[in-house]
């Protein structure tokens, strides 16, 4: 028993010592680069899925439960995404904090307008998201949208801080506002080209650039690559001079591998998440990264 | 000259929208409703010299791309209605100029009710963002529950068109081709949802509901439609519960008809196993249907640094769902005794159902989770007949980290019970003994996910029933089975499985040992709301 009551006690004693920061939870990698961006050391922040794994199928961990119990702020997509392993999470986590509709609640999707939204929601078309298309992030003006409502939770729920908060934010759109002259000089000699990709994850990307990332390894989102399909992917990348497929790390490589030697269009790795490709550890850090290896594949 | 016009564009676009938020706004009052009117005007007359300004600049931007040859970046359809939703420049346009856009009113609604200042250039430069909470719940009230403000946990799904819902609805159905060397099939497979007969089986097809109920509860319900061996159908209210979603101190509290949380397999519904049928000692001790019944039940999370969770739950335990419990049997006769059947005499005859369970990661791809279980209540062989369970389970999982659809992953599952069960001398003392037996049983399983959408799977059963010399009933005979199986998941709603079975009954007083080979084709399939996945 007196055991039991230490334990409790150093317990409660960590959780005072935790308020001291803001307990920040992101269900992925994106909107946790964010969250340090804004937050900076103010901010405690555990981010559950790994950048390296498909963001539609994350193991609803027990641990997570724990991390969305002290949560004072969580940041998901909103879009559906997370459909798969998020609710249950958060039936368990009894949180009153981060229900949807609370200051603590960063739906990253609001006020977003997501693309290919189905007029038909049919899952004969794969796996199709009745929300729209939930890989938003991959367009910078989106990211600023979505640092911005950071910002305002952060800021809401730790009112002390708010001007650090805002600082941060107004930092962050000033670098994103300039990086944005630079990327879209970058890429604007390809305005227009053909891209591959493996996953219909970039149309987001593909609108900012004016890069046309419209056919893809998948015949249908969510249905590993068919022969058939291949071959037809094949056809259209020799008719179209396409000279980039585009790969996640969670993607069989060995299919794109394929295709490329049989088009002599170039393997190109993406990601969608800071960390998932080398060199990424922050979202400003991704996307030059993602930029700079397209424009190269491009040339 | 282009510069020049974006600008002026940018800058009534910037007032439109912000007029435009202004306008339905629900706060305007009667009186403010001319100004509202005036204002409405001026936006008109702003709409069309934008109007102008972009046809102007379309032509120019026309015959520049026509002088490039580059093709539109995505289909005019798409481009054309969002333009006009949001009479923005599109980005295609804006990208040609000296400066590259940032800001696109198309892709992003402004997420505070204040619009962006836009300095000469057309850049966009930060401007005073709220800092209350208000702002960021009302301006995005459009993707929050229709069920209020901070109603819901579980998001609204689209159902049927992409339409809001307040419930979600999905209807699974699981079949099953049999084929086994024994005539009873229904002896051997131990679970109600199992095949129970030679051929065709369709002993599962649910429709499950859930849902936000209001800013207190989440409702779910699960109806199984049954088609028995003589294609008569049954109807089982598996489950219909209401569970709490705010109270304070980590609590949690459960009512209505639900499972028992006992144990890995026995909360969970069937189509949800990684075998064709239950476990052996989960359909011999816990029973056919599993432990469930009305109830009530509560659940805290202990505030450690690791997942812990103490659960409490209590239930009438009564009928076939209460099997070792409050359980009248076939024909009024259980154990070979003829059962009481009696009303609830008070709290002792209730099922309590405590459980404890712990997990952590051992590292980024590795979790182990468990658990101890508990199930403590009367039986209806004798007068004062108690029978006690307990539990305890194991679970690894280990999933790359570079997974695609969940895979590749292994899963190693196991589970012990044993059961103190009194077995009294029956209604008014008519058996010859009270007997007391010593049951108990596990199964162990691995699960293999070796590339996306496939799994192989292997299992050991062992059941060990103590043997009576007065019961020659034949779910008391000992036994153990092997099983190995490979499932494809074409996509997560659907999954064909074969699995191949063996079968050895011990003999005992009255029954003889015998081997059995079962073969199962089972197919599934999910319609409707995405179900999440529990760990």
């Amino acid at each position: 028993m007196k055991k039991i009551l230490l334990i409790l006690s150093i317990t409660v004693a960590c959780a005072f010592t935790a308020h001291a920061k803001l307990n920040v939870v992101a269900t992925l990698p994106d909107f946790g680069s964010l969250a340090r961006e804004i937050g900076g050391d103010k901010i405690d922040i555990v981010v559950l899925a790994k950048a390296t794994e498909d963001p539609h199928f994350v193991d609803a961990r027990p641990s997570f439960v724990v991390s969305l119990r002290n949560a004072d702020v969580l940041i998901d997509g909103g879009a559906e995404l997370e459909i798969g392993w998020l609710p249950p999470l958060l039936q368990n986590a009894r949180n009153p904090k981060i229900e949807v509709g609370k200051p603590g609640r960063v739906q990253a999707s609001q006020g977003i307008r997501l693309m290919n939204v189905p007029t038909n929601v049919t899952r004969a078309a794969g796996d199709v998201h009745a929300l729209g298309n939930p890989h938003f992030m991959s367009d910078p003006i989106i990211a600023k949208a979505v640092a911005q409502h950071i910002a305002q939770s952060f800021s809401a729920v730790d009112a002390a801080n708010a001007a650090f908060y805002d600082g941060n934010y107004k930092k962050f759109e000033a670098t994103i506002n300039a990086k944005l002259q630079e990327w879209g000089a970058a890429l604007l000699p390809f305005k227009g080209q053909h891209v591959v990709a493996y996953h219909d994850s970039w149309p987001y990307f593909a609108h900012r650039f004016g890069i046309n990332i419209d056919v893809f390894l998948e015949p249908k989102p969510g249905i590993p690559p068919s022969p058939s399909h291949l071959t037809e992917v094949i056809a259209q990348i020799k008719a179209q001079h396409v000279k980039a497929i585009i790969v996640e790390p969670y993607h069989d490589r060995r299919i794109a591998e394929k295709v490329a030697s049989a088009t002599g269009a170039k393997v190109v790795e993406f990601s969608q998440f800071p960390g998932g490709i080398a060199g990424t550890d922050s979202y400003v850090k991704l996307i030059d990264t993602l930029v700079s290896r397209l424009a190269a594949a491009l040339k | 000259m282009r510069n020049f016009l974006l600008t002026v564009i940018a800058i009534f676009s910037a007032t439109i929208v912000s007029a435009q938020q202004l306008a339905p706004s629900p706060n305007s009052t009667p009186t403010a409703s001319p100004d509202v009117e005036e204002l409405r005007q001026q936006v008109q007359a702003l709409t069309e010299t934008v109007k102008e300004l972009k046809q102007q600049m379309k032509e120019q931007q026309a015959a520049t791309t026509k002088a490039n040859g580059s093709a539109p970046s995505s289909s005019p359809t798409t481009e054309e209605s969002r333009v006009a939703a949001t009479t923005s420049p599109s980005p295609a346009a804006t990208a040609a100029a000296a400066h590259f856009a940032t800001e696109d009113a198309a892709v992003v609604s402004s997420t505070s009710s204040s619009s962006p200042n836009v300095n000469a250039n057309g850049t966009a430069v930060a401007g005073n963002f709220p800092t209350t909470d208000t702002s960021v719940v009302s301006s995005s009230s459009e993707t929050i529950s229709s069920t209020g403000t901070g109603a819901s946990l579980t998001q609204p799904i689209s159902i049927g068109g992409g339409g809001k819902s307040y419930m979600n609805i999905s209807f699974d159905g699981v079949f099953a081709l049999a084929g086994s060397s024994a005539r009873d099939l229904d002896h051997i497979e131990v679970g109600d949802h199992d095949p129970q007969q030679r051929g065709f089986n369709a002993r599962n097809i649910e429709l499950a509901f859930d849902g936000a109920v209001d800013p207190y509860f989440e409702g779910f319900a699960n109806i199984v439609f049954k088609l028995d061996n003589d294609n008569q159908t049954e109807v089982e209210l598996e489950e219909a519960f209401l569970q709490t979603t705010s109270l304070p101190f980590n609590l949690q509290l459960k009512a209505g008809q639900f499972f028992s949380a006992f144990g890995r397999i026995n909360p969970t519904h069937p189509h949800t196993w990684d075998f064709a049928d239950a476990p052996l000692v989960h359909g011999r001790l816990l029973g056919p249907d599993g432990l469930r019944g009305v109830g009530a039940q509560i659940s805290w999370i202990v505030p450690v640094p690791w997942y812990s969770q103490l659960i409490l739950g209590v239930q009438n335990g009564r009928g076939s769902t209460g099997y070792s419990f409050r359980n009248p049997g076939d024909g009024g006769m259980f154990f070979d005794r003829r059962t009481t059947d009696r009303e609830l005499r008070g709290l002792q005859d209730f099922v309590w159902v405590p459980r404890w369970e712990n997990s952590v990661d051992l590292s980024p791809t590795q979790v182990v989770l468990a658990g101890v279980s508990g199930a403590f209540g009367s039986n209806e062989t004798g007068a004062n007949s108690r029978t006690q369970i307990y539990g305890g389970d194991f679970l690894y999982k280990w999933k790359s980290a570079n997974a695609e659809g969940g895979f590749p992953f292994v899963k190693w599952q196991t589970e012990f019970m044993y059961r103190r069960f009194e077995a009294g001398r029956g209604m008014n003392e008519s058996f010859p003994v009270a007997e007391t037996f010593h049951d108990w049983g596990l199964y162990s399983q691995v699960l293999w996910g070796f590339k996306k959408g496939w799994v192989a799977g292997i299992r050991g059963d062992y059941l060990d029933m103590e043997d009576s010399r007065f019961t020659d009933d034949f779910e008391r005979q000992s036994r153990s089975r092997i099983s190995a199986n490979l499932t494809w998941y074409p996509t997560e709603f659907s999954k064909i499985r074969l699995q191949y079975n063996h079968d050895f009954l011990y003999e005992n007083f009255f029954l003889p040992a015998r081997d059995v080979d079962s073969v199962f084709l089972q197919f599934e399939f999910i319609l409707g709301a995405h179900g999440a996945h529990k760990f």
